[in-house]
């Protein structure tokens, strides 16, 4: 199917006086987070969109700048609270790339491990958040479920459920036991089984599909001019992965393939982001597999010499690039973070155009758009069964004490 | 590391004849990359070689403030070609900051120059939208919290 825009844009010339603009956001119908979008309408169908952003921007960039490598490393994990890791990766990979040091073996193994694991819980809860903006809230609620298991799996390997904080500047600061490499081994099966279950509901419930196919459709040509990447660029046909057009930590050693999907609409990135759990399941098995041996860190210099490097990886929403100068000091002078929901918005603007404002919810969600997380309250789950629940402000002050 | 063993040497030496007309210094900083300083005149012409080749894609715009002293800023157009990444480098007097919109060759563009506009504080020329993206519409007008003499100070006066 052509998307109907040049018919419709004819349409909007005619009918140029009686268009309205429909202000969503920036609490919305599509997601728990903000953002604003504008759309034009004639009708029930939407001529043009425009985006804004920045209700939830805490001036990491600038923060960045007046503090360590070390401090910022808690700082951009904390840039998105679905996809921590990944922001670590790239920052870490960076300074590493201007300091000249090499991460061990096993260090990247253990990265890309749990980069893997992110994955997983990132495209369950995305299936989760699209099934509930289709009105599908028993799908929302199984992703959800299911979701826990690879959240467990990540706390049993680092202790937390989403900023893992894995990464130290060098290295990785968990191991994988014996028993963490068993228990990830029974999740991962027990997840493609029901991964399984999935795939074949998202391409036959016909309500579903209603939702999804023919909806949104974004052309290889469009995609590609656009700069779109991740998931929702593959979903048009567009092959483009950072892990394997640039492979990174321990990806030269255990490849992916990428999942594409020449269709353009919802249903396509339904089925890619569905598809890639199978691939994640598979590289985390030969990573197990096959750990290399060795340290999990190596020396760091805190001073890191002057340059300037261009850090990328694949997050789970795309491409995501980090363009880090260092001056010669242990403060970065610059940090710049393009993370891939910013193209990605441009694809809601583009792929609005010609549908029902009813399907807006599912096109926005459709690109799995992540604004930022911000949590004010800590649920500390202590093995010793010493379990509390702290404020933020008493969080805060805890800190502060501890590291008085 | 092993990622720099993979090089894409070829897509750089193509990246790097497309721009050569407006080039005035390249430097190849690390692994794939190649680093190209342009004047901003020749920025639509250098974009437009790139995109009309269909080389790559612009993955994002980086805005480097060089002080007050070097009166200075530095715009990064990174364009990046599976593991190669082209960097136009347009430096622009920091009183007079402008570069031209690519809005007419790449319409994803303008989020871009929206953080740009906003952030350091150079004018986009011919951007479609020249709307706060980031920042909140309370801002005062003319404090660009990216450029590197910023301070609090300056949002408490205004």
């Amino acid at each position: 199917m052509e998307p109907n825009i040049i018919q419709l844009q004819s349409l909007e010339v005619k009918r140029d006086g009686d268009k309205f603009i429909i202000p969503i956001g920036p609490q919305h119908p599509a997601l728990k987070e903000p953002g604003h979008f504008a759309f034009t309408v004639d009708g029930e169908i939407v001529t043009s969109a425009t985006v804004r952003l920045g209700y939830v921007h805490r001036g990491i960039e600038k923060g960045a700048e007046s503090r360590t490598y070390v401090q910022n490393m808690y700082l951009v994990e904390r840039i998105c609270g679905i996809c921590s890791h990944i922001h670590a990766t790239v920052f870490c990979q960076g300074a590493e790339k201007l300091a000249e040091v090499e991460v061990p073996p096993r260090a990247r193994a253990i990265r890309t491990l749990i980069a893997e694991m992110e994955r997983i819980h990132s495209h369950l809860l995305w299936l989760g958040v699209a099934a509930h903006e289709a009105g599908f809230d028993m799908l929302f609620m199984y992703t959800w479920r299911d979701r826990e298991t690879v959240m467990n799996l990540l706390e049993g390997i680092t202790g937390n459920r989403v900023n893992y904080s894995a990464n130290v500047l060098g290295g990785v600061k968990c191991d994988i036991t014996p028993e963490i490499d068993a228990s990830i081994r029974t999740g991962m099966d027990f997840l493609e089984e029901r991964t399984q279950h999935y795939l074949e509901v998202v391409t036959t419930d016909a309500m579903f599909l209603r939702r999804t196919q023919g909806i949104g459709l974004m052309s290889q040509e469009q995609t590609e001019s656009l700069g779109i990447v991740g998931p929702t660029a593959r979903a048009s046909g567009v092959a483009r992965d950072v892990r394997v057009d640039s492979p990174y930590a321990a990806y030269p050693e255990f490849p992916v393939t990428m999942v594409i999907d020449p269709a353009g609409d919802l249903l396509a990135r339904c089925v890619v982001r569905v598809k890639e759990l199978f691939e994640c399941y598979r590289v985390i098995r030969a990573i197990l597999d096959q750990m290399p041996d060795g340290e999990l860190t190596t020396r760091m210099p805190r001073r890191i010499k002057p340059g300037e490097t261009i850090s990328r990886a694949e997050a789970p929403r795309g491409e995501l690039l980090y363009f880090i100068k260092s001056n010669g000091t242990d403060t970065p002078e610059r940090v710049k973070v393009r993370t891939p929901t910013l193209p990605a918005m441009a694809s809601v603007a583009a792929s609005a155009v010609g549908h029902q404002l009813a399907d807006i919810p599912m096109i926005i969600s459709g690109i799995d758009p992540c604004f930022s997380c911000n949590d004010r309250m800590f649920t500390i789950n202590d093995p010793r069964g010493n379990d509390k629940t702290m404020s933020w402000e008493a969080l805060r002050q805890y800190g502060i004490e501890y590291y008085r | 590391m092993t990622a720099a063993n993979l090089l894409n040497t070829d897509l750089l030496n193509a990246g790097r004849a497309l721009v050569a007309p407006c080039t005035k210094e390249a430097a190849e900083p690390e692994a794939n990359r190649l680093d190209v300083v342009i004047d901003a005149g020749d920025l639509l012409d250098a974009v437009a070689a790139l995109h009309n080749a269909k080389w790559g894609y612009l993955s994002a715009i980086t805005g480097l403030d060089q002080g007050a002293e070097a009166g200075i800023i530095e715009v990064l157009y990174h364009f990046c070609d599976g593991a190669a990444v082209l960097t136009l480098r347009v430096p622009v007097p920091r009183d007079a900051a402008t570069v031209p919109s690519l809005y007419g060759l790449i319409q994803s563009v303008t989020f871009y120059e929206r953080e740009l506009m906003e952030m350091f504080g150079v004018t986009v020329t011919n951007t479609p939208n020249t709307d706060r993206l980031f920042l909140p519409d309370d801002w005062p007008d003319g404090v660009y919290p990216l450029r590197k003499d910023f301070d609090m100070t300056q949002l408490h006066e205004a």
